[in-house]
């Protein structure tokens, strides 16, 4: 077990940097009271040649939001899509390193992959709606499981929806193709297809970019309803939502993670120049 | 500004004046030079698409239009009476002109040596041994049109076109008969005809079906337990008692028949030519006649619509030149349909297991090659194929296995309908393969993920979101398979099309559809009308019409699964914003 979840708050001492000029990630974290669901140690990973993700170690916290920023390109949407295989489809990944769910390797040959994406939802960076009706599109988690009673099935397209701040807009065309809704309302659809399944994690690969102020309000509205129950990690580049909703933040850059730990202290009191300079608004 | 964004150095103003470019306009990027030749070559596709679909609907609508019968004089005193036919130019030898009145032969002169010529259609091949007669124009004396020559169609020798003198109905006589007196003749006539086909076909037929039957029990009996087995035994006895029965009943109705048909023949009509020949025709071979020359417009449409609806649902007779097609087009829709069975899941399957299951690699890559040569493979070799692979090698083992008490007269083991829908598979099979590998790449991969995300296993995603999502490109692919397969003719002459089928591979016997049938072919029946009877100018008409057909039913399987891929394709539509 690596510094990633237990690590105390350090202070920047005079720190050694790696052979690229990067000193090692910079951990203050906040812990909860039931310690981390998904321990992501020394993880690395590869497109063919090219490098995208340098040795990340970082824990997320159980029932706790974690927030992934860093400027475009710097590996978040890679890491994420990591914790439940979706790098698996990509041809030429390879990785190293270890996660673990609740102490449990999700990479490796005996583990069970579809048993692994039930317990995480994911929510993409682009809406992704099935070509079907705006219901069975919330409930395809439950059709993958088999579920076929109408009542549960009606339950799930309900709650989902409200969950996710879309039941008052489409509660009256329940049976049209999802395709017809705007960007916003069909990522608020994701969204709602991801609780819908009832995961233990849930990914959030910037959730919000599409939507407009009040939805996104809805959204972490949503999200700080989920937490306790649910483990977050959700990626963003709006610091202020990042600063609003989440526990612990997490500042990527360049395929590294620069500095993880406590929201406001991130925001309000970064530790190291990197970190201060994107927060800031300095480069980025 | 901190280090790591020092990489962008900023482009110095003396960089920037260096790049001067050349601001007057190019000839080449002037308007739009190649915009030209792109509207060209669609205006020639489309040229030519409309001069094909003119020339044969032009032909195939008025063929079947009533025609007025001329009577042509000529010079020499000859008299011929037909439909115009058609006519033409021709430069005359210079014997033939020598024989021209002067006045003639100087118009043929100012003309360039150039004359006019028509081809009379007459008729009455049972009396002149040809159907056609040229006149030369400077031949001709006069042309008139006599209001009561008539146009006799006829179940055997072609039409008739000439007068009808006498109608004797079972011995009285009546001499130049009315045309609604020989009309109602007429159809008790055809009503007696019926009446002896169908004791022909159903009665007669059946008794012979059953005699079949029991001999081929005694043959398989023999088969199963030995010539000499006391079951066989038995069997051979019991059917000869039965057998005996059927006999006695065959008999019988075949003097029936025979009375019928004595009767039959005492109704009779007597017919002159323009020249006076008469012919003595029975009533019952007639299928119409009718005046042009005096008919109104009305009543052609009346003959126009009905000849359509003969031909559409009617046997063919006449070496297939006359009649209908109706055999051809129930085998064509029912081989095009069982094509599509057969090809759709055959394709679908391996273009998913090419896209999704194989390992994308190089073996992959040249299997997809050598289907797409597949596609590129002449159609005859096909048929080659199929009469090798699936009438003798599988049809034989077939019919070895379940039909030995018929050996050695085939079952399955010759050309039939279901050997030909798989030939044609095989032709099409490319085609759906391409088809639905390009639709099946065309799902977005953020929908596979998004459904792998929810937990759905990778059949699951195929089935419930790349299937439906692939399904209006699926459905592009078989669309063109079946018109690549309703139109092949040539592999289909191997594997069980014929000339004339004695019976429909669909009809109301169980099983319905009879899969070991040869049946008959609109492709093949164009080919057959046009090029192998007895008459190639009097089949030529029927060549457009049937032409006509086929394009025309192609036409509509086509709009029908046009129109189900758009109404699948709308329900994908939607906005993207
Ligand atoms: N399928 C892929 N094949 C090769 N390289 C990839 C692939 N996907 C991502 N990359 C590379 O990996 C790096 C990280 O990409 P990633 O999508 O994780 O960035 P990100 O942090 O999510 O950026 P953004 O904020 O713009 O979404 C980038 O340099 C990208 O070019
Ligand atoms: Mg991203």
């Amino acid at each position: 077990m690596s510094a990633a979840a237990s690590s105390p708050a350090e202070t920047p001492a005079a720190r050694q940097v790696d052979e690229y000029g990067y000193e090692p990630t910079f951990y203050h974290v906040k812990e909860g009271e039931k310690g981390p669901n998904l321990t992501i140690e020394d993880f690395s990973l590869w497109y063919g040649q090219s490098r995208a993700l340098w040795n990340i170690n970082l824990g997320a916290q159980k029932g706790m939001v974690t927030s992934l920023i860093g400027p475009s390109g710097c590996g978040k949407s890679t890491l994420l899509r990591s914790l439940n295989r979706m790098n698996d489809l990509v041809d030429g990944v390879k990785t190293s390193g270890q996660v673990a769910l609740d102490g449990m390797p999700i990479f490796g040959p005996a583990v069970d992959v579809i048993a692994l994406r039930k317990r995480m939802g994911m929510v993409f960076q682009k809406p992704n709606p099935f070509p079907m009706s705006i219901a069975e599109n919330v409930t395809y988690p439950l059709k993958v499981d088999g579920v076929t009673d109408k009542t549960m099935l009606a339950e799930a397209v309900e709650n989902g929806l409200k969950g996710a701040a879309l039941w008052d807009e489409v509660k009256d065309r329940l049976k049209d193709s999802a395709l017809g809704l705007s960007g916003g309302q069909q990522q608020r659809l994701c969204i709602a297809r991801a609780i819908a399944g009832n995961p233990e994690v849930l990914l959030m690969d910037e959730p919000c970019s599409a939507l407009d102020p009040i939805a996104t309000m809805k959204i972490e509205d949503l999200i700080d309803e989920l937490k306790g129950t649910y483990t977050i990690l959700i990626v963003t580049h709006n610091m202020q939502q990042a600063a609003r909703c989440s526990d612990n933040t997490a500042f990527m850059y360049l395929g590294r993670l620069i500095e993880y730990g406590e929201t406001d202290t991130i925001f309000t009191n970064p530790k190291l120049k990197r970190t201060e300079d994107y927060v800031t608004g300095r480069f980025g | 500004m901190t280090d790591y964004a020092a990489k962008d150095v900023p482009m110095t103003a003396q960089a920037r004046v260096k790049t001067t470019r050349n601001y007057a306009t190019d000839l080449a990027a002037r308007g739009e030079p190649m915009v030209f030749a792109m509207g060209g070559s669609l205006a020639i596709g489309l040229l030519m698409i409309i001069g094909i679909l003119g020339l044969i609907a032009w032909f195939g609508f008025t063929t079947f239009w009533p025609q007025h019968i001329v009577q042509v004089t000529s010079k020499d005193g000859k008299v011929i009476a037909g439909e115009v036919f058609r006519s033409e130019s021709f430069k005359p030898a210079d014997a033939q002109l020598a024989a021209v009145p002067a006045e003639s032969r100087a118009k043929i002169e100012e003309d360039l040596g150039y004359a006019e010529r028509t081809l009379y259609r007459v008729g009455n091949y049972d009396l002149y041994g040809e159907d056609f007669q040229w006149r030369n124009e400077y031949d001709v004396a006069a042309t008139e049109m006599p209001a009561d020559m008539t146009f006799i169609e006829r179940q055997e020798w072609g039409p008739f076109v000439g007068r009808i003198t006498a109608l004797s109905l079972n011995g009285v006589v009546t001499q130049n008969p009315t045309l609604d007196a020989v009309n109602a003749a007429v159809s008790e006539g055809q009503a007696r005809r019926e009446a002896i086909l169908d004791l022909k076909t159903d009665e007669i037929g059946r008794i012979s079906t059953e005699m079949e039957e029991l001999r081929l029990e005694v043959k398989s009996a023999a088969l199963d337990y030995g010539a000499t087995d006391q079951r066989t035994l038995d069997k051979t006895a019991e059917v000869a008692e039965k057998t005996k029965a059927l006999e006695a009943q065959f008999a019988e109705k075949t003097t029936t028949l025979q009375s019928l048909q004595a009767e039959d023949a005492k109704y009779t009509m007597t017919l002159a030519d323009i020249g006076g020949q008469t012919k003595e025709q029975e009533l019952s071979s007639i299928v119409r006649l009718y005046q042009p020359n005096q008919m109104s417009l009305f009543e052609k449409l009346g003959i126009y619509f009905g000849r359509w609806g003969e031909f559409i649902f009617s046997e063919p007779r006449e070496a297939n030149t006359e009649g209908g097609v109706w055999p051809a087009i129930v085998g064509t829709l029912a081989m095009t349909v069982l094509l599509s069975l057969l090809v759709a899941p055959f394709g679908v399957m391996t273009a998913l297991y090419l896209r999704e299951y194989a390992k994308q690699g190089r073996l992959v890559s040249f299997v997809r090659i050598c289907v797409n040569n597949l596609a590129g493979v002449p159609s005859i070799v096909y048929g080659v194929f199929g009469l090798g692979f699936f009438c003798y090698v599988l049809g034989g083992t077939i019919d070895q296995l379940f039909f030995p008490e018929k050996l050695p007269s085939p079952t399955f083991g010759t050309g039939g309908v279901l050997w030909a829908a798989l030939t044609l598979a095989l032709l099409t099979v490319p085609v759906v393969i391409v088809a639905t590998e390009e639709a099946l790449a065309s799902v977005p991969r953020s929908m596979r993920e998004g459904s792998l995300a929810c937990g759905a296993s990778k059949w699951q995603t195929i089935r419930w979101i790349v299937l439906p999502r692939a399904l209006p490109g699926i459905m592009t692919g078989l669309i063109l398979a079946m018109a690549r397969g309703a139109g092949e003719v040539a592999p289909l002459m191997l594997v069980g099309v014929v000339k004339l089928a004695p019976e429909l591979p669909l009809d109301l016997s169980w099983p319905f559809i009879h899969l070991d049938r040869s049946f008959m072919h609109l492709g093949f029946h164009i080919y057959d009308v046009g090029f192998q009877s007895r008459n190639a100018e009097a089949g030529r008409p029927m060549v457009f019409v049937t032409t006509l057909l086929l394009i025309a039913i192609i036409l509509a399987m086509n709009a029908t699964a046009i129109s189900v891929r758009s109404r699948l394709k709308r329900r994908f539509a939607g906005s993207q914003f």
